[in-house]
């Protein structure tokens, strides 16, 4: 039986990784039958497409054998099969796979048709599957094929531009990191926006940042309630439905995928720093304004030149590689799909990386005709060390701001090479200053990262079309932080390299979640009705474990544990678990496949809610009408498909925090007593058990057209979404000795239109497809707390306000008037506090005659928006004989971005490295400079502290993502070979904006972290996305 | 065997499926109130955590410090033209501060929580059945820190709301403005029943409220309220207490809760998270780590952000020559070559930066004998209140001479005076200042005089305190913004 050497290999995987998630499923690895043996038959014939072209290359494969065979140069084939019963399939990139049987011919020809969007492809949606012709929701679908070229991690970072309504933003360059995804401007007001991500059916409880790309077959973006129902609870921000590959019947090959490349930072985009000598004079005219004495090392600027530049010495060129196997075996009982997968990135900045070792085994066992078993599983490994180089310089990380604020004329490097420890200088830094370049490259910020996403199912057909299912999913995943920080550097000013200062943070993090799922569908064809129907029963718990431990004072760098701490903090764990139960049914009927009807509803019970709360309904109807089935439009050829749909449906939120409805007591608010310690504890949270879930309803109405013979496809949709009893952490008066009560307040509205069209411009030996697609969505608060109308965000000192009536999340800030240029100008202009000739000047908005920053009573308005009015992506791809040539772009319009690392970066204390621009600022009323910056001495704080207009700018931008080149080479003649495919890539090709900073698709908090919903447009300084250069190649054999 | 194996995928489904409330999950790491509050354990381990916000309340940079000291004549800070990062306090201190000020909000807030833990326990106390005794003493502690937190709140805020119970719904959260009448009327019958409840210090754990603390902070209002009689009567209550012989060691974190102790917040030095940092607090920056180690003798690193309640020349001159007081208050120290004062109270030996072992002296019976003499001259009666003022002033331990003043005038400004250096730099200052109506007069002259020569209150040369600066001395405290925009009743 030992015959085929994927069954060896793939017990070795399965024996390294499977035994003990579903020991008993192994036993079916023994049991494969013998393939009857019969006469053979030979038959040949010719390849063509559809107008007539000789195909050569295409894949010819006997159904349920290992007989395979492919076209040759002018099209022929020849191939052996045992029967006439036998089916030969037909397959080759870009056209549909054909099936034809043999019969009785010995000339067998085949036409096969291009591959557009086709209608009739098959899309997996919540439990079941459907066709874009079928379906009355609203859905998009993008095939791992399409994203193969584009060298990134991250899959979501593949789909940028790809999606209609689906904004995906790459925040921060950093190796490894997910991106920011979000459906049709989703947002709630304090829990996340991310989407819910379904892998192979399996709800996962974190995102798919760790997945491999190159294991997804196809991914589908759930949008409008009809589609998304069926998750319930968790569905309010769309779904992303995540299949991984499965070996195709009639398919056995192994194929592989390589590339490698390098990354750099352009030039365009970095900020625009003083260099030696413009600092040197500024510093020089601050010592002058003040009236005190120049330093003797600022008195002659024009000697320092251009200068070091800090922020270009914490940058390097790096490599990217990524390799990927995919073994695919069907046979007649049993398929298999194997793929295996290392990516490495280095990161753009110093000592940051990413590596990630992936396997995946996806197969299914077909026992008799009735009963068929599956299992996935996908170990991943990933180590990944991330300086702590996001976030402002007091946020604690923000390496890149520290390094743009240093003074240029400052050196990170020794004439002799060596780096120094610190670079303060008296009379020149005003801080302790550690060498950033230094810091960056000894400081350890590493984790490592295990999971296992595994699958299992059961599926049982005891009477046709009859189909129970039962399938446990886990997903278990443990990851080890390491942060050492050692004598030799630091994260931030004014804390100086030391022994003392060294630092260490360990964490293990682990989590298990498991699904059980049981399902029973039947569908039925009477006549022209159609009928299908589901009904399931599933539940779900998730429980992990967090442990910290860390310290500080470490006599030596060369131990990095905690046993060489001198100061040892308390340790920490917690414990966080949630549960979930559903029942669900789904109904869809179509009639004459033109009226279109479908169902849906889900119950869910939660354990995050009150105890009169747990459970919610989520019911959706939804209706299409394939008009181009009726006869009226039949004979009118220009219109080969034109369906109306429309859906209504509620979905939930349930993304809070757990044991929110539970007032809770803290332990360990421990208080002394001379010199003993008392255990004491404090209650620390307002219980609410009427806490339940957020809803979201939603009306889609869409139209799907297809004209000229599919060569124009079109979809329209028009989606209006209103969110109630929104989560929320509402801050309460904090007379109560409580900050925030969670509950379901006020309600917003969003609506939005979609666009997708995509052309087959021209076809023939030159081939030209485009897709585009546009999205332009709005939002508006409809009600609030019982408590205010305004709901006011701050970080750091950007501030959001969300009010009744207007947009969620507006930039809330002072309008500057120039500044006080003179003493006239300061008498009759309004003031506050801290004004003084020559100091910034704000707008009166409230009339009162002086500045006041309070929210309520102060001089505050709305200064920016940082959602924009559409965003948009536009993808063409190019073929001429071998080569092919595609190129997508990405953008977005009418958003602002508050570049909010200006407070560090126009300090007017003279302490920091300033932008260029800086030098224009007022210094005395002869010479009050361009009107923008005030001077130096005294009450500067108003200038970068106070949120206002200066931080605002357009965020609008359109990036060329991704250009690639391909060349398929002439791999005819060789036996072995299906094809072979040379491509280079050039990923963040171009970015055209007006914005100022480094990337335009920004959105990190003070701390460089992801922001929640009320914190969008804030650039408080982030990893820069690269420019990316790849070769790759894509090998298939027979 | 398929039929086994699908037998056993049944069964570890419904195995999985048949577990009893599976969606009632309550956290493992912290209790909630529905199982809390059932025993004396539970109860002692509330009133612990109900000392702890006070640790907040006077540490930090937004301490008790800088409304209490630095708002007065007695401390100022040095003006750091290379940080303007955290200068909230120096708006406190120029009187520019504003109803969006942290400081403020951080006094507001943190007495609030300490009611609110008081309040938790006072509501379910009495339907719980354990020890009297024990049940008392936690009674009189909660009684106790209510009375402590809303005489803070009305000194320095006037109005405010009152909660007397647990707030456990989104409406309760807030409530009306009480008239400061009805607020001093709470406090009075708090402390009262805390005075009733509370053992005395012989009997009780060392650091916690004692009846002799509450009946001092029933004397404080009194004085406040200029019920002179009522204050005299209730201090002469607070007994068993004496004044130390070095006044070096009233402060020493050695002598903790010493017999001139009547109530200290209580720091404790270590990785436990209960350690004070005043001497890091107060330390004039920019300054080298070699600077700071010269003080300390130990590892420092440099700090270079800002330097808070600095001794200002005024208070160095109101020591009067050969007080043995001034060295054990004020030291000097170097900070980028410039010699400055700081605060020697809480300047005592430790093993690790920023982690210090000094308590917070809030009352002790040097204040007691004080507002003794303060509340009989208040009745006319120079004479008994100089024999009172003149055991704290003429104690060995100060080196000064008796004071002669005559009459209640003289008297009343020689209680004053005293109690400026007694008590310096124990947040008496600018409370002392406000209650004898002096506030504006003082601090008035005092801007005058900082403006008139920045430099001698640590500012560089060059720059000048803002124009609006001392013009408008507010007493009360506006209520924090953060809090206006949240209640509707203010």
């Amino acid at each position: 039986m030992e015959i085929f050497t994927f069954k060896n290999l793939f017990r070795k995987v399965m024996l390294n990784y499977l035994i003990g998630i579903c020991a008993t499923a192994c036993f079916f690895l023994i049991s494969e039958p013998l393939m009857a043996q019969q006469q053979p038959i030979t038959v040949s014939g010719k390849v063509t497409s559809s107008t007539g072209e000789v195909l050569p290359g295409v894949s010819i494969v006997v159904k349920g054998s290992q007989t395979t065979a492919s076209s040759d140069g002018d099209g022929n084939y020849k191939i052996a099969v045992p029967n006439s019963n036998s089916v030969l399939v037909f397959s080759f990139v870009g056209f549909k796979a054909a099936e034809i049987q043999v019969g009785n011919r010995t000339v067998v020809n085949a036409k096969l048709t291009e591959q557009t969007q086709s209608l009739d492809d098959v899309v997996v949606v919540a439990y079941g599957n459907t066709t874009q012709r079928s379906s009355t929701g609203a859905l998009q679908t993008v095939n791992g094929k399409e994203l193969q070229d584009i060298p990134a991690a991250q899959v979501t970072q593949k789909l940028q531009g790809k999606l209609a309504g689906v904004q995906i933003n790459q925040a921060s360059g950093k190796p490894g990191l997910g991106l920011q995804v979000r459906i049709r401007g989703g947002a709630s007001i304090s829990t996340g926006n991310a989407p819910l991500y379904v892998v192979d059916g399996f709800p996962i409880a974190g995102d798919i940042s760790n997945i491999n790309p190159d294991e997804i077959e196809n991914i589908t973006v759930l949008k409008d309630a009809a589609s998304t129902s069926l998750y319930g609870s968790r569905a309010a921000f769309g779904v992303v439905v995540v299949t991984t590959k499965t070996a195709k019947s009639g398919q056995t090959n192994i194929s592989a995928n390589v590339y490698t490349g390098t990354q750099q930072v352009p030039k365009k985009g970095r900020p625009d720093m003083m260099n030696g000598t413009e600092w040197a004079q500024f510093k020089k005219e601050y010592y002058e304004d003040l009236g005190q004495p120049v330093p003797a090392a600022l008195q002659n600027p024009s000697q320092y030149g251009e200068g070091v530049d800090w922020y270009d010495a914490m940058l390097r060129s790096a490599p990217i590689t990524n390799y990927s196997v995919s073994i695919n075996t069907n046979k007649e009982n049993f398929s298999n799909a194997v793929v295996a997968g290392y990516f490495k990135q280095d990161g753009v900045l110093l000592n940051s990386n990413y590596e990630r070792f992936s396997v995946r085994v996806n197969s299914v066992f077909k026992l008799n005709e009735k009963l068929k078993l599956g299992l996935n599983l996908a170990p991943t490994h990933t180590v990944n060390n991330s300086p702590s180089t996001d976030g402002m310089f007091f946020g604690g990380g923000g390496l890149i701001n520290n390094a743009l604020l240093t003074p240029p004329i400052l050196n990170y490097q020794n004439p002799d090479g060596s780096y120094p420890v610190s670079v303060t200088t008296p009379g020149i830094t005003s801080f302790p200053t550690p060498n950033w370049v230094r810091s960056i490259q000894d400081i350890t910020n590493k984790s490592k990262d295990n999971r296992i996403l595994s699958n299992g199912y059961l599926e049982y057909e005891p009477i046709p079309k009859l189909v129970l299912k039962s399938s446990i999913n886990v997903d278990f995943a443990q990851s080890l932080f390491h942060s050492f920080q050692p004598s030799t550097a630091s994260r931030g000013f004014a804390s100086a390299p030391s022994a003392l200062s060294a630092n260490l943070f360990d964490s293990n993090y682990q989590y298990l979640s498991w699904l059980s799922e049981n399902t029973i569908g039947y569908s039925k064809q009477i006549k022209d009705h159609n009928f299908d129907i589901l009904g399931g029963f599933t539940k779900q718990k998730y429980r992990s474990d967090y442990s910290t431990i860390s310290g500080s004072n470490f006599p030596d760098d060369r131990i990095e544990t905690i046993s060489a701490a001198l100061i040892k903090n308390n340790s920490t764990s917690d414990i966080q678990e949630w549960s979930l139960v559903s029942f669900l049914a789904k109904f869809n009927y179509s009639y004459k496949g033109k009226y279109l009807l479908a169902a849906s509803i889900r119950r869910d019970g939660s354990s995050r809610f009150g105890v009169d709360k747990k459970w919610g309904n989520f019911p959706s109807v939804s209706a299409g009408w394939v008009v181009s089935e009726e006869s009226f439009l039949q004979n009118f050829k220009p219109i080969s498909f034109l369906k109306i749909r429309g859906s209504y449906g509620i979905t939930g939120n349930n993304n809070l925090g757990n044991y929110q409805q539970y007032a809770s007591v803290a332990s360990a608010v421990n208080s002394p007593f001379g010199s003993t310690t008392a255990s004491g504890i404090a209650v620390n949270s307002l219980g609410n058990t009427q806490l339940s879930w957020e809803t979201t309803k939603q009306l889609d109405l869409g139209v799907d057209l297809a004209i000229l013979n599919n060569r124009i496809n079109f979809t329209y949709d028009y989606y209006t979404k209103k969110t109630s009893n929104l989560l929320f952490s509402l801050s309460v008066p904090r007379e109560s000795g409580f900050s925030s009560f969670t509950g379901n307040v006020g309600e917003i509205k969003f609506w939005g239109h979609e666009f997708a069209l995509t052309t087959n411009n021209l076809v023939g030996n030159f081939k030209w497809n485009t897709n585009f697609n546009i999205a332009f969505s709005d939002n508006k608060v409809l009600a609030l707390s019982s408590l205010s109308n305004d709901l006011y965000v701050s970080d750091g000192t950007a501030r959001t306000i969300t009010r009744v009536g207007e947009r969620i999340g507006q930039f809330w800030g002072l309008i500057q008037d120039g500044v006080y240029k003179d003493q006239a100008d300061f008498n009759n202009s309004p003031k506050s506090v801290n004004s003084q000739v020559g100091t910034i000047k704000f707008r009166d908005l409230n009339g009162d005659g002086v500045i006041k920053y309070g929210d309520a009573e102060g001089d505050r308005t709305v200064i920016g928006n940082p959602f924009p009015k559409f965003v948009f992506g536009f993808t063409n791809s190019f073929a001429y004989k071998n080569f092919d040539l595609s190129i997508v772009a990405s953008g977005s319009y009418g958003n602002d971005i508050a570049r909010m690392m200006d407070e560090g970066t126009t300090n007017l204390d003279g302490v920091f490295n300033v932008l260029k621009e800086v030098k224009d600022r007022w210094r005395s009323p002869q010479n009050p400079g361009a009107g923008k910056y005030g001077k130096t001495t005294a009450s500067t704080g108003d200038d970068r502290a106070q949120f206002h207009t200066r931080f605002v700018q357009d965020g609008s931008y359109l990036t060329i993502k991704n250009i690639a080149l391909g060349y398929s080479l002439p791999v005819e003649k060789v036996k072995w070979l299906k094809s072979v495919r040379v491509f280079t890539s050039v990923q963040q090709a171009f970015v055209f904006t007006n914005y100022d900073g480094i990337n335009p698709e920004i959105g990190t908090d003070l701390n460089g972290n992801a922001p929640s919903s009320l914190k969008q447009g804030l650039d408080y300084s982030a990893y820069p996305v690269p420019r990316t250069f790849t070769f790759g190649l894509n090998v298939n054999l027979k | 065997m398929k039929k086994n194996i699908i037998l056993s995928f049944i069964l570890v489904m419904s195995l999985a499926g048949c577990k009893k409330s599976f969606l009632e999950i309550p956290s493992k790491t912290s209790l909630s109130t529905a199982v809390f509050f059932k025993s004396e354990s539970d109860f002692q381990q509330a009133i612990n955590g109900a000392y702890a916000p006070l640790r907040a309340l006077y540490s930090g940079n937004n301490g008790a410090w800088a409304m209490g000291e630095q708002r007065s004549d007695n401390t100022t800070y040095k003006y750091n033209p290379n940080d303007r990062g955290s200068i909230q306090s120096e708006y406190i201190k120029d009187f520019t501060d504003d109803a969006n000020s942290p400081v403020s909000a951080n006094k507001y807030f943190t007495d609030y929580s300490i009611i609110a833990r008081a309040n938790q326990i006072l509501d379910p106390i009495d339907g719980v059945d354990f020890n009297v005794t024990s049940k008392n003493n936690i009674k009189g502690q909660a009684y106790f820190l209510r009375a402590f937190a809303y005489f803070d709140l009305v000194q320095y805020f006037g109005q405010v709301p009152i909660h007397l119970k647990p707030v456990t719904t989104l409406n309760e959260t807030s409530a009306p403005l009480s008239t400061v009448e009805t607020i001093y009327n709470q406090i009075i019958s708090d402390a009262k029943q805390a005075a009733t409840l509370l053992p005395n210090k012989a009997a009780q754990e060392a650091g916690r409220a004692t009846s002799g603390a509450a009946k001092t902070l029933l004397g404080n209002v009194y004085i406040v309220l200029k019920r002179w009689a009522e204050a005299e009567t209730i201090l002469k209550e607070v007994t068993g207490y004496s004044l130390l012989s070095d006044y070096n060691n009233v402060f020493s974190p050695s002598q903790k809760n010493n017999s001139e102790s009547i109530f200290e917040v209580q720091f404790k030095e270590g990785n436990e998270g209960l350690a004070s940092n005043f001497f890091y607090t107060f330390l004039v920056q920019p300054i080298s780590a070699a600077e700071i180690t010269a003080v300390t003798g130990i590892p420092e690193v440099p700090r270079t952000i800002q330097g808070f309640n600095l001794p200002t020349p005024d208070i160095i001159a109101a020591y009067e020559p050969n007080d043995k007081r001034k060295d054990a208050s004020i030291g000097y120290l170097t900070a980028g070559g410039v010699t400055y004062p700081y605060i020697k109270k809480y300047a005592h030996a430790h093993a690790n930066t920023n982690n210090t072992n000094d308590n917070w002296p809030v009352y002790r019976y040097a204040e007691v004998l004080l507002f003794l003499a303060e509340a009989a001259n208040e009745q006319n009666r120079p004479g008994d209140a100089l024999t009172y003022l003149n055991m704290v002033r003429a104690n060995p331990r100060t080196g000064l001479a008796p004071s002669i003043a005559a009459g209640q005038a003289a008297v009343r400004d020689a209680i004053l005076a005293e109690r400026r250096v007694e008590l310096a730099f124990e947040n008496k200052r600018w409370l002392d200042l406000v209650r004898t109506g002096n506030a504006d007069q003082v601090m008035k002259a005092f801007g005058t005089r900082f403006k008139a020569n920045p430099q001698s209150y640590y500012f560089p040369a060059g720059i000048t305190p803002s124009p609006s600066s001392y013009t408008n001395i507010r007493l009360l405290f506006p209520l924090p913004a953060s809090e206006a925009a949240l209640s509707p009743y203010f």
